[in-house]
């Protein structure tokens, strides 16, 4: 037979569901209805096979080693058929076409939804692996069964050749059942997506794959892409967690983004959520949250660099690389006295140009664009506009600051606005 | 509440908001509604109204009572996908591409767009009719309305195009009140309406299954299912877009009641012999006054240029759906270009063909109807088979009174639309 002959063959799915299966003395078992593979690997390796026996309304099951041959029909050993178990998948297995064929995946090289149409398979000598999954028009068509005739079509009316789309399995990530997003939390491909990315998957799946995605994520990839999700979506993933679970995600948030979200909240999940909260995020959120969204109060973050003027270069250096991972913002250092009185500001561009010895106060700029936590998003916005800051701070009438607004805070209430 | 924290105030918030229970459902409602309202509302399209003239002035009031049942029908339906949608977060064609394989939906999808296709052009038809009552050319209404419905949509949000259809429902006010202008006697009309009529003449039979055949069509169900998904109801808040989908039915039928009527009592006593919602609206003049003619022809418009928008809209959606395209308002042309192709197609194509000089319109018109009549059966079988399907809608699956309900209703729905296919094929 043709395919035995060749070292390496590929096939499609849909090409193998279906087939006859028999025996090499040539009688009939019944048709395959499904493929099995164990999904560790990263060309997942078809394990067994699932089948319909002819006039039974059972589904079987039967190891692929006892395949001796695929090509029109699928040839098994005789004495092996009888081996047959009851359907049960195992863990860390995975049926192609109940949960792949016809589903949801994630590109997450693309950073797409997509609907798989078929699976492309390898089969080198004996075995039989996934290799890539079909989510182009010509997978379609070759389900509906018009392939050969819309490749002649393309062919004749545009003078093109139709090619398959396909996407290399280490690139997708199921999402038929929360098992198999589980599966991957080792190996979440999710996680290396870009959070803005993640929260537009994110935001088109459906209501119930929106939590399961979401509770699949680890804490800090879950976070990052919450800040970036549309709010009344925030709501929804949060609404479905735990206090406690929530709580950790949240804190890994930034404490403007935090706020605005326990804000949307209703009252009793926030307050349960706060509770669990460690203490020193739990007081800057709360302190943010009485605060009017689209109001400075609102924006503001309160997570920033502060030193007092005596501080040097060198320790306002060492001070910015000690926190730059938990600060919302780090280009602006803001100078302040022990009742947190704004003196001034100096820039990351000025510390570096500085000698080490300097002191701050040598250093600042005193003269401060500063707003009040009542200002709104208009004012703000022509602020940033005329001045060109990466950032504005909050202060109080007695010019002690309350937080700063970056310029990410702003847009984010402004974009909406900007039109498409 | 701890002591240590003296909020006064939230107690005395709480009773104010518990005393306004009512109104704070009622505010939920308003704010969940529309899905429902819009779908059915888009139902009273060109074909529909001019169903409805003609029932009312070939028959009278004899079949009002028609209206009845359909709406019951209509809800019984409405209500399945409405629930399908909350519950499973999908859309109607999604399940059915992941319960039924790509052959199926793929050809499903065809025929789909095909009857769609054929009510689009009906509606642009429409809009041609009523504005050549104002004295407008359907050369210049035509392009005009196809470019503002395809705008709307391409430039505006969800949001803002939910808001100017909820509007154009409103405007659906104008046959009530031109209803009103002729005048009728009710305790005639209300004895009518509640006694079932039925003439074993082919005429009469035709035009009773019409007026079903108008009232529940394929898209609709697909279009209300996604608009409910797209509005990301929770499976609690199904309560409210259940009263969304009954308030909807109703509503059409009140619509579709009045134009009846108004055609009875005015055209049928007079006994005048009409082709046309247009004709219709002409008529209308001598008998019941012009503003009664604009009124009719406005209404028309506002129906037209509506379904001319949502029909479109809601066939990009359910293929795009189907077969994994990316299909929002909310993205770019360059984001969703088979959601935003298909839709741009159907209009800009939909609205060349009425200003073809000697288009074959009836012809198309059938052969849409046709469709429309193969695709219901299948339609209705498979929402039956995923709402009984536990592995999607878990507890929410139909009891067995809905189950009896719904089997006979689709019964009798897929019986009717075979009757209308075997006369429109004679």
């Amino acid at each position: 037979m043709a395919i035995n002959l060749s070292p390496q063959v590929f096939l499609f799915l849909s090409q193998i569901l279906g087939k006859k299966i028999v025996d090499s003395t040539g009688r009939p078992w019944g048709r395959v209805c499904d493929l099995v593979v164990t999904s560790a690997e990263i060309y997942p390796p078809v394990t067994g096979v699932l089948f319909k026996p002819i006039g039974k309304k059972a589904i079987l099951r039967f190891s692929w080693e006892k395949i001796i041959d695929l090509g029109r029909e699928l040839i098994v050993e005789p004495a092996n058929i009888g081996n047959q178990i009851e359907v049960p998948v195992k863990e860390g297995e995975l049926l192609l076409k109940e949960s792949l064929l016809d589903k949801q995946i994630v590109d997450t090289h693309g950073a797409k939804v997509l609907r798989v149409n078929d699976l492309h398979l390898l089969k080198v000598n004996h075995s039989l692996r996934l290799v890539h999954v079909d989510v182009g028009l010509r997978g379609l068509m070759r389900r509906v069964g018009w392939e050969k005739a819309m490749d002649r079509f393309f062919q004749w009316f545009f003078d093109y050749h139709l090619t398959d789309s396909l996407i290399p399995w280490r690139f997708v990530q199921p999402l038929s059942s929360p098992d198999l997003l589980r599966l991957r939390i080792a190996q979440n491909r999710l996680a290396q997506l870009h959070p803005a990315d993640l929260a537009d998957i994110i935001e088109e799946l459906d209501i119930h794959k929106r939590s399961e995605v979401f509770q699949s994520l680890d804490i800090e990839t879950a976070a990052e892409a919450l800040e970036e999700t549309d709010p009344k979506i925030q709501v929804r993933l949060i609404e479905n967690l735990n206090p406690a679970h929530a709580s950790d995600i949240i804190e890994e948030m930034s404490p403007s983004e935090a706020a605005d979200l326990l804000g949307d909240l209703p009252k009793e999940k926030a307050e349960g959520i706060l509770k669990e909260m460690e203490k020193e995020i739990a007081e800057d959120v709360k302190e943010l949250l009485v605060h009017p969204e689209e109001k400075a109060g609102g924006l503001m973050t309160t997570s920033f660099p502060a030193l007092p003027p005596q501080a040097n270069v060198q320790e306002a250096l060492d001070h910015l690389r000690q926190q730059a991972e938990n600060l919302d913002l780090i280009y602006y250092l803001y100078v302040t006295d022990a009742e947190e009185h704004l003196l001034g500001v100096v820039s990351l561009r000025d510390l570096f140009t500085a000698h080490p010895q300097a002191s701050l106060a040598d250093l600042m700029d005193a003269r401060v664009v500063t707003v009040t936590v009542e200002e709104g998003k208009e004012e703000i916005a022509s602020l940033f506009a005329k001045y060109g800051f990466q950032a504005i701070p909050v202060t109080d009438e007695h010019n002690r600051i309350k937080g700063v607004i970056t310029f990410k805070n702003l847009l984010e209430v402004v974009a909406p606005q900007l039109g498409k | 509440m701890p002591a240590t924290r003296p909020q006064t105030t939230v107690p005395a918030a709480a009773e104010k908001i518990s005393r306004k229970g009512f109104l704070r459902n009622l505010g939920i409602f308003f704010a969940l509604i529309g899905p429902g309202i819009i779908t059915s509302n888009v139902d009273n399209d060109a074909g529909g109204i001019t169903t409805y003239s003609l029932a009312g002035s070939e028959f009278g009031l004899t079949l009002l009572w028609v209206l009845i049942p359909t709406t019951l029908a209509l809800i019984v339906i409405q209500e399945m996908c409405a629930r399908m949608g909350v519950v499973s977060g999908k859309g109607l064609s999604e399940l059915i591409r992941e319960r039924f394989g790509a052959k199926v939906t793929f050809y499903l999808m065809v025929a789909l767009f095909l009857t769609n296709f054929g009510n689009a052009i009906s509606n642009f038809a429409g809009v041609a009719a009523s504005m050549e009552i104002f004295g407008v050319s359907k050369y210049i209404s035509v392009p005009l309305s196809a470019f503002f419905v395809w705008w709307l949509v391409v430039k505006g949000s969800y949001k803002s195009v939910e808001k100017v259809f909820l509007v154009a429902c409103f405007f659906y006010i104008s046959y009530i009140i031109s209803g009103f202008l002729a005048k009728p006697d009710w305790a005639l009309i209300g004895e009518q309406l509640i006694t079932p009529t039925i003439r074993f003449e082919a005429d009469f039979l035709t035009m009773a299954v019409g007026l079903v055949g108008t009232t529940i069509a394929p898209w609709m169900q697909f279009y209300l299912q996604s608009s409910v998904v797209d509005k990301g109801l929770k499976a609690e808040d199904y309560q409210y877009a259940r009263m969304d989908v009954i308030f909807g039915s109703v509503i059409v039928h009140v619509v579709a009641f009045f134009i009846i009527m108004l055609c009875a009592v005015t055209i049928f006593q007079a006994g005048i012999k009409i082709e046309t919602a247009k004709d219709a609206a002409l008529a209308l003049a001598p008998l019941a006054g012009k503003y009664c003619t604009w009124l009719f022809a406005f209404g028309l418009l506002n129906a037209s240029l509506f379904a001319a928008s949502i029909l479109p809209l809601s066939t990009a959606y359910t293929i795009c759906e189907a077969f994994g395209w990316e299909s929002s308002l909310n993205r770019k042309f360059a984001e969703a270009p088979q959601f935003y192709g298909l839709y741009s197609l159907m209009i800009f194509l939909g609205a060349s063909v009425i200003l073809f000089p000697n288009i074959p319109l009836i012809p198309i018109m059938f052969y849409s109807q046709v469709i429309n009549g193969l695709l219901l059966p299948f339609v209705l079988i498979f929402i039956l088979i995923l709402i009984n399907d536990r592995k999607i809608m878990g507890t929410y699956v139909n009891g067995w009174v809905l189950n009896l309900i719904s089997y006979l209703t689709i019964i009798a729905l897929i019986f009717l639309s075979g009757m209308m296919f075997y006369t429109s094929l004679r």
